[in-house]
């Protein structure tokens, strides 16, 4: 004789289990791809504002008191030895013409404008760099040489990234509120599908508690099983996306896609998107099956 | 007692369950018996009148006390009322698991009373692969499983054959020998052949009208035919 296992009181699986497992899911990784973007949006805003972007350009104009050469070592070398900075590199004409491609266009008409030079400046990361004292170093020490720290267009896209950031925030909050209401909706379909189950075992003695807590156990597996669905979906999406877009020359925005991929502790923020679905439903179970029970005498 | 705003389907009604008795609940359909049943097993709050139940009066006894009342009282309901997606076993020990109990703590006997009404080869057989004798066995097994001292059973032999009601009917005469208080709603004949000195309450039109033995509404029966 087999040995009888004790099940769930609630069915394991039905018809309506397998349309909210494929709703939550979907919840679930809208969620996670909001959030994803969410948090990928505040980090680039705290380091554009913070002006930590990592490189600064020197432009070299022409000048009449010193010759181009002259200009280009001594501001190399006063750039190499001041603290913070992890390269310098000068970018030659071709790199330069490059620049200016989409608004002059091809051709020789580059060969005649006097393009001025530019080095580009890597800051070593994470360390704070007295970009201000550079430049005026710079403007001191090397005739016609100007530091460009890019603040302008960094506070703009700072603030771009802050107002995306809080579109994403309400956005989470919408979604978090469907899944609110779809796992209400769910319960209560649910109570009216098993009512028989609800009534028998009300009948037989139980405690409200007892079928609230099989009812909340069933509707929390429930939302964790469609969340991580939703959440593996979303993470292949991400990886999928990064890993395309970095086989092809990228878009802006899409060459941000990396830097998430690259941040291990955005996932441990995404794993939190299924937990918080699995409690969001635990919880309105078990309130719905308490209401509703309160109802029977 | 009515059901929302309709008429009332029991009133005037006054009887009392002696700890230890047999008494059967006979009438026509539509009399309220179910009803009646209804009432005595807490599924319903009379809409007037007092019911007192263990010494409790049921109609200032809070909800949240009702549970433990109820695991006082077995239940053979009319149309069984078996969890279809749960397997024989676990239908019968139902009232143990919601007592809190673990499963080897009932396990062993969950499985001797099964033996007792024949189902001890269909511990894992779900409802819907039981003939309706079996389904009977199985109601009546999760009624008696957590010793109530009420039993109560609606129609318990309307479903089986003869040789089978006699079987359940000597399994309701044993427990009540055990000190089962026992109250079975039914208008089977046969059962008032084989249990003639019983107390009867004839219910009709939503009143109790006579509390005879079962020999005697056998003959009043008899003259009027």
């Amino acid at each position: 004789m087999n040995t009888p296992k004790q099940s769930g009181l609630m069915p394991a699986d039905s018809a309506s289990g397998t349309t909210l497992h494929t709703i939550v899911a979907v919840m679930s990784f809208l969620a996670c791809l909001t959030l994803g973007a969410v948090l990928m949006l505040s980090r680039l805003a705290t380091e554009w504002t913070d002006g930590l972007s990592g490189s600064v350009t020197v432009q070299l104009l022409p000048s009449a008191q010193i010759s181009p050469d002259d200009q280009m070592s001594e501001a190399l070398r006063l750039v190499r030895q001041w603290p913070g900075i992890f390269k310098a590199r000068p970018l030659d004409r071709g790199e330069a013409g490059k620049l200016l491609e989409p608004w002059l266009g091809e051709g020789s008409v580059l060969d005649d404008l006097p393009i001025p030079q530019l080095i580009e400046v890597t800051l070593t990361p994470g360390q704070q760099v007295e970009i201000e004292g550079l430049s005026r170093a710079l403007a001191d020490g090397v005739p016609g040489a100007h530091l460009d720290d890019h603040q302008r267009w960094n506070q703009e896209l700072a603030a771009f990234a802050a107002s995306s950031e809080a579109v994403g925030w309400a956005v989470l909050a919408l979604i978090a509120v469907a899944t609110l209401a779809i796992v209400i909706f769910a319960t209560q379909a649910g109570l009216q599908a098993h009512r028989e189950i609800v009534e028998v075992v009300h009948m037989i003695g139980a405690r409200d508690i007892f079928i609230a807590t099989e009812f909340q156990r069933h509707f929390m597996w429930l939302g964790l099983r469609g969340g991580f669905i939703g959440l593996m979906l979303a993470a292949a999406t991400l990886l999928g996306s990064g890993y395309f877009w970095d086989a092809r020359e990228a878009p802006v925005g899409a060459q941000l896609l990396p830097q998430f991929i690259s941040a291990p502790y955005h996932y441990i923020w995404l794993l939190l998107v299924p937990v918080a679905i699995g409690l969001i439903a635990l919880g309105t179970a078990r309130l719905t099956v308490l209401r509703v029970l309160g109802r029977m005498p | 007692m009515r059901y929302g705003l309709g008429p009332e389907i029991l009133r005037d009604i006054s009887f009392t369950i002696d700890p230890g008795s047999f008494q059967l609940l006979s009438g026509p359909s539509g009399a309220g018996k179910t009803s009646l049943l209804k009432l005595i097993y807490l599924a319903e709050r009379p809409s007037r009148g007092a019911i007192s139940m263990f010494g409790r009066d049921i109609a200032v006894t809070p909800r949240e006390e009702l549970p433990a009342l109820r695991r006082r009282i077995g239940v053979v309901f009319q149309d069984f009322r078996l969890l279809d997606h749960l397997t024989v076993f676990d239908n019968v020990s139902l009232p143990r698991r919601v007592m809190g109990e673990f499963e080897h703590g009932y396990r062993a006997e969950v499985e001797e009373l099964l033996s007792w009404v024949g189902l001890g080869n269909r511990l894992n057989a779900k409802p819907a692969t039981l003939s309706g004798g079996e389904k009977q066995r199985v109601a009546i097994a999760r009624a008696v499983v957590a010793k109530p001292e009420l039993l109560l059973a609606d129609e318990p032999t309307g479903n089986v054959d003869p040789d089978i009601g006699g079987r359940i009917m000597r399994l309701f005469i044993e427990l009540n020998r055990l000190g089962t208080s026992v109250l079975i709603a039914t208008h089977d004949q046969r059962i008032m052949e084989r249990l003639p000195a019983t107390r009867i309450f004839q219910l009709a039109e939503g009143r109790i009208t006579t509390s005879l033995t079962a020999k005697d509404v056998m003959a009043s029966e008899a003259k009027r035919a």
